[in-house]
């Protein structure tokens, strides 16, 4: 999409520079548009008439406006770095552990309506019938967003007294927590 | 930004969908032989000001602005109890979970007040946590009524979450001796019961 703007925005440009330049040579039409702009004669014209404009149709105007705004950041083109990935994963894994932790609070609080067995004695003989590789898979599932929230959170409490903040600092202390992460979510999973 | 040039981004962010494929011969011969009024008419109408496709996860919420286009953004009068106290309570709490959550490590478990510290401890943690993604995902600018209504969801959750764990902890062995039982389960029967 980018790219095809680029050109169309090129051709105008030229095409509003110097209108023969077309006529004179179509094969410069053809060339890449970076070519093309180095060739032509460079200047920018823009089509912009003002217009007296009421502010309420200013501000109707500039709010529609808005709704046509892209997304920021742009996930899918924005170059993925441990900055801001391992800071979108403590807002995930913080929230996976809370959103455990409420739904079990909230469900034995109502379990009794339900008739639902949710004591630990219950609990802990219905896990230990369930196959080795789910019960390594459900203490990974626990393990990890808790090993890595927690770690990361150290981390972030490091911040929060104004240390380690500079960009290589906050990579290498990213490297770390993953680091960290592995080796004890691994451990606890094993435990 | 003069209203023209904004009217002028609107009218064509969205006419975009009409875009046809860009062809640099099917766009030329039309530009090279007509006055540059027609040219602007007839090149592909393209988005002035974003050059990026939109990929809208969820649709814009509406959009309200205060004062004018070009006041600056409203600061909101400053207070420590929702500022800085605030900020500091939050951090005082994340500071405390990382003994409580090292101790039962260390310890095997945590003895029954410990361990209802520590519930709390998660409770308002998970509650300030929570708080902050409603906070950034629902504006209040533009969706005042379902910013208070998930706030108000979530002191509810938090209510009736804080009772479920004031009954397990009084009722059953804990969380963290909970946590290891189950834990422990697969591994060597002979934990359960024990302890
Ligand atoms: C050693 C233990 C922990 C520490 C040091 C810690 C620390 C932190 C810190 C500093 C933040 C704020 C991040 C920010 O400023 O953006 C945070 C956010 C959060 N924490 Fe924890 N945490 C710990 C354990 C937990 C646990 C066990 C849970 C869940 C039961 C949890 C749930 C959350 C949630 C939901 C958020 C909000 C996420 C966000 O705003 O991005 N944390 N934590």
């Amino acid at each position: 999409m980018l790219r095809q703007r680029a050109v169309q925005q090129s051709i105008r440009r030229l095409a509003a520079a110097n209108l023969s330049t077309f006529n004179k040579t179509t094969s410069l039409a053809q060339l890449a548009p970076p070519v093309a702009i180095a060739t032509g004669r460079h200047t920018q014209i823009r089509q912009a008439a003002t217009q007296p404009t009421s502010p309420s149709d200013a501000y109707s105007i500039l709010a529609s406006q808005r709704l046509h705004r892209p997304v920021s950041p742009h996930l899918k083109i924005y170059r993925p770095q441990i900055t801001w990935l391992l800071s979108g994963l403590n807002r995930i894994t913080g929230s996976i552990l809370s959103g455990g932790f409420y739904i079990f609070g909230a469900a034995y609080l109502v379990s009794p309506l339900f008739g639902w067995h949710l004591d630990t004695a219950t609990l802990a003989a219905g896990f230990a019938s369930w196959p080795l590789a789910a019960q390594l898979a459900a203490k990974m599932a626990v393990a990890f967003p808790f090993t890595f929230h927690g770690w990361n959170g150290i981390r972030h409490l490091i911040w929060d007294v104004g240390a380690a903040l500079n960009n290589q600092q906050v990579i290498r202390t990213g490297w770390v927590v993953v680091g960290l992460t592995v080796v004890s979510s691994l451990a606890l999973a094993l435990l | 930004m003069r209203p023209a040039l904004l009217r002028q981004g609107l009218l064509i962010t969205t006419r975009k969908a009409s875009v046809p494929k860009p062809s640099i011969l099917r766009a030329c011969p039309p530009a090279a032989i007509q006055p540059i009024t027609s040219i602007v008419r007839q090149t592909p109408r393209v988005a002035t000001f974003h050059t990026t496709s939109r990929r809208a996860i969820l649709p814009a919420g509406p959009q309200v602005l205060e004062g004018t286009a070009n006041d600056p953004a409203p600061v909101p009068k400053p207070s420590p109890t929702h500022g800085s106290y605030h900020w500091t309570f939050e951090r005082a709490l994340s500071l405390g979970l990382v003994p409580l959550t090292i101790a039962p490590f260390a310890y095997g478990s945590l003895n029954p007040v410990m361990d209802s510290v520590l519930v709390a401890a998660l409770l308002l943690h998970s509650h300030v946590g929570f708080t902050s993604i409603i906070i950034d995902y629902i504006p209040n600018r533009n969706h005042p009524r379902a910013r208070k209504l998930f706030e108000w969801l979530l002191r509810l959750g938090t209510l009736v979450v804080g009772i479920g764990f004031y009954e397990f902890e009084t009722n059953d062995v804990g969380l963290t001796q909970g946590v290891k039982r189950i834990w422990k389960a697969g591994s060597t029967d002979k934990v359960i019961g024990s302890a």
